[in-house]
């Protein structure tokens, strides 16, 4: 097991590591330049003062050099000032990462049950009505633009009934628990059909799959009602494999919440690397980027060896 | 026992008068995918709509609409003659703004599943056929596309600044430049899916019989990947195909609607939703006809996915075939 | 004159997969083979699964180079350009046709990649058809609408419609249900008959050879243990592996029991051979230094023509 977890992890470590280069690359092919964005409309900047403090920042070496001076500051715990905010990047995405980690959450709550059950009643009974249906809905789940959705529920909650705000989610540690929920309740309704779409067509086929085992068929034979044959049997053994499902699903998850937090204007990972990929902060958009990517390679980390763990199959 | 002349009496010619006609497997699938309504109706759907977004050009020139043409005094029309749908925020007619960003938006679809599909395959099969290293580098690489988020690295891939990898900026701003510059971020981002698939099915057919046969006669691996490898795996690519063509819209139309796509005058039904945000008190309605549009073509489309892999099914198909 | 198939001290090893930074063992699918066979004979290869033998085929028929040792083919007619010498049959007749080509295109392969016309290719296609049993409209089907038997007999109309003198055989009956088998069987002899080809046939089943073949060698975790011609070994085998497959093959009014019972245990895995002779774990008359030393394959006593490896050989 141990060794298992070492491979897995160095392998992780070296994603991260090839990953933060490429990113380090692509940032700074965005539009602009650092020093210029740092004095934009001072007139005192002249051509031969820029080259000055390209000079001092070491921007006229070579991109692997200036990558490896900012991977020894980085490991060091160093990762610049976001100009945005004007203030030490981790600083800025620390809440950030709490507040998409709110998100997520709530919607992993709601979705990975509703996933579940859907799935399974879809299951009972394969073209029947009730799977028509199920899989009718799973269907345009996946096909609706989630930024859409967005936009539908904004007009039809807050514009229209008025019952919830669309937006203005207050950052300050004093807001109480249930104006945060109410923010919160239609940002979650759409990563929910966002995300719930692909695992209900998971669930469904596995459950089919696995209501055709030999096991199943001999707990039908033991005489186990319908209902304790689905849930002690079938479930637990449909549900492992899906814990794999769920951690591949969390990049598209993330994706997600990027649009959604940009339309509510909740300051979570995805509107804070939308903004500083717009407004063209170097540092902030690099180490959110790459703090989206740890997170999401953590949890696929965590989900192969969670995997490993619960399969009585897999010896490690 | 050696073999003698009474073989001729114990090896009847057979007739085969009674199978049925002569059937590819082609013909065999089409006639299912024939029967799965809900695919059928979404193909027609999808075509028809393709004919409306390709009569933009006629429609407009009959109407004399430019769709790009800016006129603040004819804000927010309602419905009318001229204007079918109405004007946006600014004054554009709606409908023609909407028949033309639908050929982009069909056009970034296919155009993006097809790169992808011939990249995807390319190095799919390579891997599989080959093995070894390349297989190995590959496996790795697309493990990590995955899992990674696609639209926070897509809106970095779309603010590059493509002068700074020496493109002029003439060249960068041009509509065909912009258009291929989506094409190819989504691609990048995307194409390990199909070189999965492609790479399971090359090594599945690599060991089939009949390669090894064609072998033994002299055939090198280009000879075997054209005419063994390709025709056998094209039932899983088109199917994944399908359904990369539905996804790329949605990741388009995203793109767009944040500013990072393909931005304005040039409309695509994921801009044109960028500003109904701000206009959802005032004018609401804008918000609604575009996303329709994405949702009903990445429907249709999925579902023509789903009634292709219903057709290409082995486990439902007559004959047995490997 | 030269015999078609000379097989000179042959190995044949994989590398399989290692960790990051160690190699991985090397299988022995094959070890020190030398076989030869003219040309209008039958060599059968008899063993279990496991014993190499399909790989020592595929070796033969050029999908496998041999690691050690070399393979020679010696035709007796000069053949074009391309068009090879040998060809192969599969065991199973549904992984051995491409479901998406037509049986025209598939028998006339070989054919297309030696470079011969089209219409060319439609006219030997009527002939091979012919020669298998198959109707001339099986032609424009897909293989898909064909039983197994079927099938096998279109992999037999590819194999011989280049005109080749030998044919690797490898288990083509195996997969085929038991009235099917002789019928394919009785096609293949008199294939023989007619075209004076070879086999090099390939078999687990004793109660198959004995009706087709001249020569017989059998092998046991990739060596030779015994090689003579079919009477010979039939008559009176030498090795107790032999014995014991002989043994089982069930026979009626088999006159005198054969010494050596039926066998006992599995093959052990060629990547950890045992040491000295490799049957020695499953052998009832293993001795001492059946563990530490290897036997030759020498002839057996008074049969200057049967080569047997075995310390104990009768």
């Amino acid at each position: 097991m141990l060794r298992y977890v070492l491979s897995r992890l160095s392998q992780a470590v070296l994603v991260i590591f090839v990953m933060s280069f490429l990113l380090f690359v692509l940032i700074g092919l965005m539009p602009g330049d650092p020093i210029e964005n740092m004095f934009e409309g001072n007139p005192s900047l002249t051509p031969e003062l820029i080259g000055q403090m390209r000079e001092l920042y070491g921007l006229d070496q070579p991109i692997t050099l200036r990558y490896w001076h900012w991977l020894m500051a980085a490991l060091q715990g160093d990762f610049g000032y976001s100009s945005l905010y004007s203030r030490p990047v981790l600083t800025v995405l620390g809440p950030a990462l709490l507040q998409t980690g709110k998100l997520l959450a709530l919607t992993l709550m709601i979705s990975v049950p509703s996933a579940i059950i859907l799935g399974a009643l879809a299951a009972r009974k394969p073209n029947g009505l009730v799977d028509s249906a199920i899989g009718l809905f799973s269907f345009a789940a996946i096909s609706m633009p989630n930024f859409w959705v967005s936009l539908l529920l904004i007009i039809l909650f807050s514009v229209n009934l008025g019952w919830l705000p669309a937006s203005g989610l207050p950052m300050t540690s004093d807001a109480s628990f249930w104006l945060e929920l109410r923010h919160l309740i239609l940002p979650v309704m759409v990563l929910v059909m966002f995300h719930v779409g692909p695992l209900i067509r998971y669930v469904r086929a596995a459950m089919i799959e696995t209501l055709s085992a030999d096991f199943v068929r001999t707990a039908r034979a033991k005489g186990l009602s319908e209902g304790t044959v689905i849930a002690r049997h079938a479930v637990r053994n449909a549900l492992i494999p899906m814990i794999t499902v769920l951690a591949l699903s969390f990049g598209h998850l993330f994706s997600g919440a990027l649009v959604i937090e940009t339309i509510f204007g909740m300051l979570g990972m995805g509107k804070t690397i939308y903004d500083a990929v717009g407004n063209i902060d170097f540092n902030l958009a690099l180490v959110g980027l790459l703090l989206a990517t740890v997170v999401v390679l953590i949890s696929n980390l965590l989900a192969d060896l969670a995997y490993a763990y619960l399969d009585p199959r897999i010896t490690l | 026992m050696t073999p003698t002349n009474q073989m001729t009496q114990a090896v009847p010619t057979l007739t085969l008068s009674h199978l049925p006609p002569v059937q590819s497997i082609w013909q065999l699938r089409f006639e299912k995918f024939r029967s799965h309504r809900l695919a059928m109706f979404s193909l027609g759907f999808l075509i028809l709509l393709i004919v409306i977004c390709l009569m933009a050009w006629p429609f407009s020139a009959l109407l004399g609409i430019d769709p790009n043409k800016t006129n603040l005094l004819y804000r927010f029309q309602p419905p009318s003659a001229e204007h079918w749908l109405g004007t946006d925020d600014l004054g554009r007619d709606v409908l023609v703004r909407l028949m033309f960003g639908g050929q982009v938006s069909i056009a970034v679809g296919l155009v993006a599943t097809l790169l992808m599909a011939i990249v995807g395959v390319a190095i799919g099969v390579t891997a599989g056929f080959v093995g070894g290293r390349i297989d190995a580098v590959l496996m790795r690489v697309t493990d990590c596309m995955l899992a990674l988020p696609l639209v926070p690295l897509l809106i970095v891939l779309g603010s590059i600044d493509l002068t700074k990898i020496g493109i002029s900026q003439a060249s960068a701003t041009s509509p065909l430049f912009v258009f291929l510059r989506i094409v190819i971020i989504i691609a990048l981002v995307d194409w390990t899916t199909m070189a999965r698939i492609a790479r399971a099915g090359a090594i599945q057919i690599r060991d089939r019989d009949y390669v090894r046969a064609a072998s033994v006669s002299g055939a090198n691996g280009r000879y075997n990947v054209i005419v063994h490898v390709l025709p056998n795996i094209s039932t899983p690519l088109i199917v994944a195909s399908t359904l990369t063509v539905g996804r790329v819209i949605l990741l388009e139309s995203t793109l767009s609607f944040l500013g990072f796509g393909i931005v304005p005058p040039t409309p695509t039904w994921g801009n044109m939703l960028t500003n109904a945000q701000q206009l959802i008190i005032s004018a609401p309605h804008l918000a609604v006809y575009p996303g329709l549009l994405i949702f009903l073509t990445v429907m249709a489309v999925n579902f023509v996915g789903d009634g292709a892999r219903f057709a290409f099914d082995p486990r439902s198909e007559s004959g047995k075939s490997h | 004159m030269k015999p078609l198939l000379e097989i000179n001290d042959v190995s044949i090893h994989f590398g399989m997969r290692g960790g990051l930074f160690q190699a991985g063992p090397t299988l022995r699918a094959v070890d020190n083979v030398s076989l030869s066979m003219n040309k209008g004979e039958t060599l059968a290869i008899v063993g279990e699964s496991g014993s190499g033998k399909s790989t020592l085929g595929y070796a033969v028929a050029g999908l496998r180079p041999p690691t050690k040792g070399s393979i020679q083919i010696n035709p007796a007619r000069p053949h074009s350009s391309g068009r090879d010498p040998v060809q192969i049959i599969f065991q199973d007749p549904f992984s051995a046709l491409d479901p998406r080509m037509t049986v025209e295109t598939i028998v006339a392969e070989p054919l297309r990649l030696a470079g011969v016309d089209l219409s060319n290719r439609r006219m030997r296609v009527t002939e091979v058809l012919e020669q298998v049993g198959m109707p001339a409209d099986a032609a424009h089907r897909y293989p898909h609408q064909f039983s197994g038997g079927q099938r096998q007999r279109l992999a037999i109309a590819r194999a011989l419609i280049g005109d080749p003198e030998l044919i690797v055989a490898d288990e083509p009956l195996s997969a085929l249900d038991v009235s099917i088998q002789s019928r394919i069987l009785n096609l293949m002899g008199d294939i023989r008959e007619k075209l004076g080809i070879s086999y090099f046939f390939i078999s687990h089943d004793f109660g198959v050879v004995r009706h087709l073949a001249d020569r017989v060698a059998v092998l046991y975790l990739g060596r030779i243990m015994e090689v003579a011609d079919a009477d010979d070994i039939f008559a009176t085998p030498s090795h107790p592996y032999t014995q014991a497959l002989l043994a089982a093959v069930p026979r009626i009014g088999r006159g005198r029991r054969l010494r050596g019972s039926a066998l006992k245990g599995e093959i052990p895995t060629p990547l950890n051979p045992p040491s000295g002779c490799v049957f020695h774990t499953r052998c009832p008359r293993a001795t001492a230094i059946c563990s530490t030393e290897r036997p030759e394959l020498l002839p057996a006593p008074g049969r200057s023509g049967q080569l047997s490896a075995c310390h104990h050989k009768d």
